[in-house]
């Protein structure tokens, strides 16, 4: 918990402690000379730990591709081994982070986080020599089809191609690359030392959601917390719970602080459809019903055959630190934590490769082993197996050290890591905080990581008996754990170091408001270790940048004070209430007001499927099924969703330069998924054509998240008498969400861009008029809008463009109470269908799939509660909740009925 | 291992030896150590969206926090 130790000691070194000490326990003297100390620039101002704040956070972690490499046949005869381009998307992942802090009464605190983070791309999932052939060429025919004319068809990256591999190892059981037959037909090996590769697969994209929330409560000399909350994938469920503590001594120059915490995971893991036939996950299926893995097996219709790894964790984190004011201007804080973890700890995602070497299979003439003599080499492909137990120890110092020439400070940290697993870890953290003027802190990074092996860390197994090749017999199973108990190829296991160096720049505006902007580059590297570690193949480098914005309510409320009352209790009137869903609908009055505010959106489609405004039977959309079906882009149907769910966040900031215009900035970062369903009397082809294969990936559910499109607006008032307003708005959305995101490739066939309503982004510039008309007397208010979206361009990088809008709504509204109202509303939204087409590879399976069935006219009505805190520490606070019911769709072509949305929003005025 | 031990006997002790010349630092005298670039964690968001990077991918890191993080099976 360093925040949190962090708050504490600050609030034990701050200037209100001083001021308290100081009139509690000091003789008159010392008064007087705390009270002249307390003039002196510096020391009441910084380090009051904000009690209302709310801050947001955006992420971008990026990882550079992998070198992949395999044997290729060479230019003239036989096989080389070659590096292959990869052209997989590397693992990104995008989050974003909002957190709200109060105080809810004197001594009470509250902090509320909720984060959410997507993450995509190409991951390792086994490891072997690089003369063996683990990364193979994939097809797909036709337009999807990579080719590289210098590997023949040999494509970038590769599947999860576990199977074929052609292993030869020599005498010593170090692997030998087969260089095939030579000019003179004779059979050719490449002996000596020879890089291992990892195999890649591909991951299409996934959300992860948090909810976590803390309550404190402080004394003068100590302070405790509780907390808790719930970390939610699809394949993985964290709940968890802490307590902690801070006691004070020594007249605060010491503290001490304790946590313990509480974790209970649940691992669902869907295996790689693809790679069930070869892939060993015997040892969890004799496990019987075991917490600590088992194997359930079963089969949907769209997918056939499927198996979900089930396991169950336990963490309990205990950590006990001491925080030390050595001088005026040094501090240090040692800490010692334990973590006990048990059950389910593998990766369910990796695999580790077997090669069990028959010892008749040794040709003394050519020295190796290999698939040409005797019994040959069998290779099985084993989901990796952790102990399931694990102890860590943490030992960590730091020390803070002021630097009185610059006003900077030094902040340096040590954690030495060991654990029963037989990893042991240091850790060397330097920060250098420096303050310049203008607001501004730049604090340059830089970091030091470096790790041993667990003792079970193998890049691959070798076993001198003769294996079945068959992934689940038992004997060869048995055979492995009993050599091996515990294995896993994972290179976070490995010998490695890792150097990462980054930059922080802060700066502090006025009125309270904080924007922070950081960026690291990191680079693993087995070489980076102290003492050397893995080999090259397992290198990779990252970067990452954030931007994070900080609103402390506590500077706010007093910057509205000191500028007068009258327009501090001005900006406390929000005048009537407005439906939370409505955008672009509210004017600040005054030049050089501020606003900002976040909105949520919810929106679900399920139920029947439409054609038009009637439901229509699945035996209707696959009647023309033949070849060419309408129903799905001139394909043939075998799919349709059967509900989707978009969540969306958005961000507001607006500026008044003037009393007549206002400047707005709206970021938006979303998440959307959709589970779909095979159309009745339809069946799934078979997986071994490019359309089954991306039917049977249809069988869970398809997400996608990241940042959608930004807009930026002006809103012009046009008329305003107190009693009557209108303001028109002019706007652009920026193409900033993204408008390729794939899904990943599977059964060796590239499967291509996902469904277009999944798509974070319109991929256009667009045009986003409205004109609002409000007004109101005594407790009623009224009003009007007409939105629009016109696209700017003919078509975005995929190839298409969204339908243009219109929507409509009037509304009423009524406030019961002073801080209390509410809202109805009617909403008439047209929208055209989609233009164009995906110009890149992808694969329609379903109703989903066709531009035409996207957009149509839909009547709403909407019902939302507005609260807005007049008075205390939190005035200025409005709050606003909106449902919104569908009373009709008119779809275009073939859709899924509309559920109901959901709109929330919190906005801030000063 | 042993190599540790001495570099954190060493560490106390300096840290120990410091304390006792001037660790009687009065209220007034703190108006440094209250200087926000003096925090412990001076950058705490950054610092936990760092902390959840790196706990995904280096196994002796975020172990000892008890806040969730997911699976980071990736």
């Amino acid at each position: 918990m360093p925040a949190n130790t962090a708050s504490g000691y600050m609030k034990g070194a701050g200037a209100a402690e001083v001021n308290r000490l100081a009139t509690t326990r000091i003789s008159p003297a010392l008064q007087a000379l705390t009270a002249a100390a307390l003039l002196l620039p510096g020391l009441t101002e910084p380090a009051r730990a904000a009690d209302d704040e709310a801050s947001i956070q955006y992420g971008h972690y990026e990882e550079s591709p992998r070198d992949v490499y395999s044997r290729v046949p060479s230019s003239e005869f036989g096989f080389d081994l070659k590096k292959i381009p990869n052209n997989f998307a590397p693992i990104t992942v995008d989050s974003i982070h909002v957190q709200g802090k109060t105080l809810l009464r004197d001594r009470w605190r509250f902090t509320a986080n909720y984060s959410e983070d997507t993450w995509s791309g190409a991951t390792p999932v086994a490891t072997a020599p690089a003369g063996f052939g683990g990364n193979k060429a994939y097809g797909g025919g036709g337009s999807v089809k990579h080719t590289d004319p210098s590997l023949g068809d040999t494509i970038t990256g590769a599947t999860p191609y576990i199977q074929s591999l052609t292993p030869v190892f020599d005498q010593n059981f170090n692997p030998v690359l087969d260089k095939g037959l030579d000019a003179d037909f004779n059979q050719a090996y490449g002996f000596g030392p020879q890089p291992l590769t990892h195999t890649m697969t591909m991951a299409s994209p996934e959300t992860r959601k948090q909810g976590d929330f803390k309550l404190g409560y402080e004394w003068d000399e100590a302070a405790v917390d509780v907390g808790g909350g719930l970390s939610l994938e699809n394949d993985y469920e964290s709940r968890f719970v802490n307590w902690g503590g801070r006691l004070d001594f020594n007249s605060k120059l010491t503290t001490l602080n304790f946590s313990q915490s509480y974790t209970n995971s649940t691992v669902s893991a869907l295996l790689d459809h693809d790679s069930l036939p070869y892939l060993g996950a015997i040892g969890y299926e004799l496990n019987g019903k075991d917490d600590n893995g088992y194997i359930e097996r079963f089969s949907d219709r769209l997918s056939g055959g499927n198996a979900i790894l089930h396991g169950k964790r336990e963490d309990i984190a205990t950590n006990l630190s001491v925080t030390q004011v050595l001088s005026k201007s040094a501090l240090a804080e040692a800490g010692v934590g334990y973590t006990h973890s048990s059950g389910f700890m593998e990766n369910p995602y990796k695999a580790t490769y077997a090669f069990f070497v028959a010892p008749d299979s040794f040709d003394a003439t050519t020295g190796v082993y290999s698939n040409l003599t005797g019994s040959g080499i069998a290779t099985t492909a084993f989901t990796e197996q952790r102990p399931n137990k694990r102890n860590q120890v943490n030992l960590n110092l730091r020390y803070v050290q002021h630097i009185a020439p610059l006003d900077a400070a030094m902040n340096l940290k040590y954690n030495y890591f060991f654990d029963d697993w037989g990893i042991n870890a240091h850790t060397f953290e330097g920060k250098w905080v420096q303050p310049l003027p203008w607001g501004l802190t730049v604090t340059p990074t830089i970091r030091y990581y470096s790790q041993s092996a667990a003792d079970f860390y193998h890049p691959y197994l070798v076993l001198k008996t003769a294996g079945s090749g068959d992934a689940n017999n038992v004997a060869a199973y048995r055979a492995l754990i009993q050599q091996y108990p515990n294995f896993s190829s994972d290179h976070r296991l490995s010998a490695y170091g890792a150097l990462s160096g980054g930059v922080i720049v802060n700066k502090q505006f006025a009125r309270g408001l904080n924007l922070e902007m950081g960026f690291e580059y990191y680079s693993h590297q087995g070489g980076l270790r102290l003492g050397g570690g893995e080999g090259g193949y397992a290198d990779f480098s990252a970067y990452s940048a954030n931007a994070a914005l900080k609103v402390d309510l506590d500077t706010l409320g007093r910057s509205l004070a000191e500028n007068g009352g009258g327009h501090h209790h001005h900006h406390h009137q929000h005048g009537p209430a407005q439906p939370a869903g409505l955008m672009f609908g509210h004017m600040l009055n005054m030049a050089d007001d501020w606003m900002i505010g976040y909105q949520y959106m919810y929106g679900k489609q399920a139920g029947n499927l439409l054609q038009g405004a009637q439901p229509v039977a699945d035996s209707a959309i696959i009647s023309n099924n033949a070849v060419h079906n309408p129903n799905c882009a001139n394909e043939q149907c075998f799919a349709a969703p059967s509900d989707m769910t978009m969540h969306m966040h958005m961000f507001m900031v607006m500026y008044a330069p003037t009393d007549w215009l206002n400047l707005m900035l709206m970021p938006t970062f979303m998440d959307m998924g959709m589970n779909m369903r095979q159309l009745d009397g339809t069946t799934t082809p078979s997986n071994t054509t490019l359309v089954g294969a991306a039917t049977t990936h249809a069988g869970h559910e398809h997400q996608t998240g990241g940042i959608g499109d930004t807009n930026i607006s002006a809103l012009v008032k046009l008329y305003d008498d107190k009693l009557h307003h209108l303001h028109l708005g002019l706007g652009v959305s920026a193409p900033t969400g993204d408008v390729d995101i794939h899904l990943r490739p599977s059964h060796t066939y590239e499967i291509g861009l996902i469904h277009y309503g999944m798509q974070l982004g319109s991929g256009t510039w667009d045009f986003t008029p409205t004109l609002t008309y409000t007004g109101h007397r005594d407790d009623w208010g009224w009003g009007a809008q007409i939105q629009g979206v016109k696209r700017l361009q003919d078509h975005n990088e995929s190839g298409y463009r969204l339908g243009d809008m219109l929507q409509a709504t009037a509304w009423g509204s009524y406030r019961f109470l002073d801080w209390l109202g509410g809202t109805v509303r009617g909403i008439y939204t047209t929208q055209d269908s989609l233009h164009g087409a995906y110009d890149r590879p992808h694969v329609p399976i379903g109703t989903m799939d066709t531009p035409a069935n996207h957009g149509g006219k839909y009547w709403d009505i909407g019902m939302g509660l507005n609260v807005t805190i007049p008075g205390g520490s939190l005035a200025g606070n409005s709050f606003g909740v909106e449902w919104i019911q569908p009373l009709r769709d008119d779809v275009n072509g073939i859709q899924l009925e509309r559920e109901g949305a959901l709109s929330a929003q919190w906005n801030y005025m000063f | 291992m042993i190599m540790f031990k001495r570099a954190v006997s060493a560490v106390s002790m300096a840290l120990a030896l410091q304390c006792l010349g001037g660790c009687a630092v009065a209220p007034w005298e703190r108006g440094t150590l209250a200087k926000p670039q003096m925090a412990l964690e001076p950058n705490p968001l950054q610092t936990e969206l760092r902390g959840h990077a790196y706990g995904a991918r280096e196994a002796a890191t975020g172990s000892s926090s008890g806040s969730g993080g997911g699976c980071g099976c990736y």
